[in-house]
């Protein structure tokens, strides 16, 4: 899809049919309990989309519904976590199981990765991950996960040659985007502007969609220039039930009922499905449904008293 | 534990800093006795003014009147990476006797009994840091004789362990803090050292509950007791509503 100067905006139905496709690697936004693409997720969900691969750095929720779901064949990352709230269970059984293949690496060694390929280089040098067993373990990558070399101007000492990561397509939740996809992350980004530029595709969803000429008149804050970017979902509560820099906190009620259900498994992590995802018409009914507007006014206003 | 840890941080460091226990201990210094930490999270905030107590490193208390609010590149990579990190804390399932720590599998990395949620930033962390505080419960299975993954790199395999992999920060401090002693590693031997009891433990109960045979100091001392202010400061202001304190001492 050429980034041209389009409107891009349209449902997230129509962005995830468009971009995300049987077998693509798709990179996940988000860091834990923070802007996580989650309406874009749902939708990935509902779609069935399958044999994915999921790239990033701190995935959570959203990795873990798609693991859960059945539709992801591999998961590379710094870690599958949602840190107060536990582990990523339907992830770490399934790799207990030995149903999913995994890459480990380090957060630095991730985002070095998508900073390479946001370059335009085949590779990215790191001094992470030496002497530990994150260079020892055998790798489902289908290429190599890394090559060892010798710094050229001080023979002896190490380095670490980390491969390009380029996603086929990329899913981020932001705070706010134009029409033709320039997009603006507020608050902390995370792996985010490098794992947007190094995708061959991005959707992003936003809070609020804002007019070109917001953003010419403050350049500065943009943090992803619309040439990298192919579709533009307005969704409010798009990040739920993590939180979103601005606009509302996390909902850590629902948050432990998710993890509650997927501790569980079978029935009633199927039943969570049922009830938060394939059931909801659309990602504002279940934000509805999880939530309601009393809840979501406490999220909001809370947040609103952190800044 | 918090309260000793916290004494680890001067004034003026910069510190990587994550959640739970690390981060209580961090803002415990900030408040007492380090107004001029450095406090970086790795989803980019630097030198935020924290609002207790974050649950999360993308919470809005953790970015609250940052200088910058930048992305991971620039925290793990321009921070730390770059080697300004006078402090970083790690947790993990596993810490051996050269302080490797083991946060990715218990087992057998093909074959894992439990997989553990993975580096994230600590490996970075251990890496490159001057000096790495570990905060965690005393307890046999956690500590011992080598990790069954190593994780984060201690000093691998003996004191030029880190030297000999190249590994940036090649002989740091590493301090790990439980609830019944604080060991440190001696770099003459690249092993973890019990210097410290917390008070009433005995270092018998320390040997007891630790997998591996630690060196013990010549002299090992008491943990001074926490100052009434340390403590006032930590229920009043650092962890009001007890999120992580409950679950220590």
């Amino acid at each position: 899809m050429a980034k041209r100067t389009d409107n891009k905006v349209m449902t997230a139905a129509e962005a995830i049919d468009r971009f995300v496709f049987d077998g693509a690697t798709v990179g996940i936004g988000g860091q834990t309990t923070g802007r996580v693409s989650m309406a874009l997720a749902h939708e990935i969900v509902m779609q069935g989309k399958k044999d994915l691969t999921l790239s990033g750095c701190s995935m959570s929720i959203s990795m873990d519904m798609m693991v859960g779901a059945g539709l992801v064949r591999r998961t590379e990352f710094g870690t599958g976590n949602v840190e107060l709230f536990g582990a990523t269970m339907r992830w770490r059984r399934a790799i207990e199981a030995g149903t999913l293949e995994i890459d480990d690496y380090s957060h630095l060694a991730m985002a070095s990765r998508f900073l390479a390929g946001s370059l335009g280089l085949p590779f990215m040098p790191s001094k992470s991950m030496l002497g530990t067993d994150l260079l020892n373990k055998k790798s489902f990558d289908n290429g190599k996960p890394f090559e060892m070399i010798d710094n050229p101007w001080n023979p002896g000492e190490p380095v670490v040659l980390l491969p390009a990561a380029t996603p086929d397509v990329s899913i981020i939740h932001a705070q706010q985007a134009d029409e033709i996809g320039n997009v603006v992350i507020e608050g902390f980004s995370t792996h985010e502007p490098e794992m947007a530029k190094a995708s061959k595709t991005v959707i992003v969803s936003c809070e609020e969609l804002i007019s070109p000429d917001e953003i010419r008149a403050h350049p500065d804050r943009t943090t992803i220039p619309y040439i990298y970017v192919d579709a533009v979902v307005e969704q409010p509560w798009g990040a739920y039930p993590t939180s979103c820099y601005r606009h509302y906190e996390h909902d850590g009620a629902h948050m432990r009922h998710y993890q509650a259900c997927a501790r569980e498994g079978g029935e009633p992590y199927d039943e969570y499905l049922q009830e938060y995802v394939y059931g909801p018409s659309t990602f504002d009914e279940y934000v509805e449904k999880a939530a309601g507007a009393e809840r979501k006014k406490e999220l909001h206003d809370s947040m609103m008293g952190l800044l | 534990m918090v309260v000793e840890a916290s004494r680890y941080i001067a004034d003026g460091d910069i510190v990587m800093v994550g959640t739970g226990l690390p981060m209580v201990a961090a803002l415990l210094a900030l408040k007492n006795h380090a107004p001029h930490m450095c406090y970086v999270v790795e989803t980019g905030p630097i030198a935020p003014e924290v609002i207790p107590t974050p649950t999360s490193v993308s919470d809005a208390r953790v970015m609250y009147r940052a200088v910058r609010h930048g992305s991971l590149v620039d925290a793990l990579g321009g921070v730390l990476q770059r080697g300004l990190a006078d402090v970083g804390f790690l947790g993990g399932a596993q810490i051996d006797q050269f302080a490797n720590v083991n946060s990715t599998v218990i087992g057998d990395y093909e074959n894992p009994k439990v997989r553990l949620p993975g580096s994230g930033g600590a490996n970075d962390i251990a890496s490159h840091s001057k000096k790495v505080l570990i905060i965690v419960r005393h307890e046999k299975r956690r500590f011992p004789e080598h990790c069954d993954f190593i994780t984060s790199p201690g000093y691998i395999d003996g004191p030029e362990g880190r030297k000999k992999a190249g590994i940036p920060s090649a002989y740091p401090d590493i301090v790990v803090v439980t609830d019944m002693a604080v060991m440190s590693i001696d770099k003459g031997e690249g092993r973890l050292r019990v210097d410290k009891l917390m008070p009433g433990i005995l270092l018998e109960q320390v040997l007891e509950n630790t997998g591996f045979k630690p060196l013990v100091a010549e002299q090992v001392d008491g943990v001074d007791p926490p100052q009434g202010s340390e403590l006032q400061i930590l229920r009043e202001e650092v962890d009001p509503e007890g999120v992580y304190l409950k679950s220590a001492e």
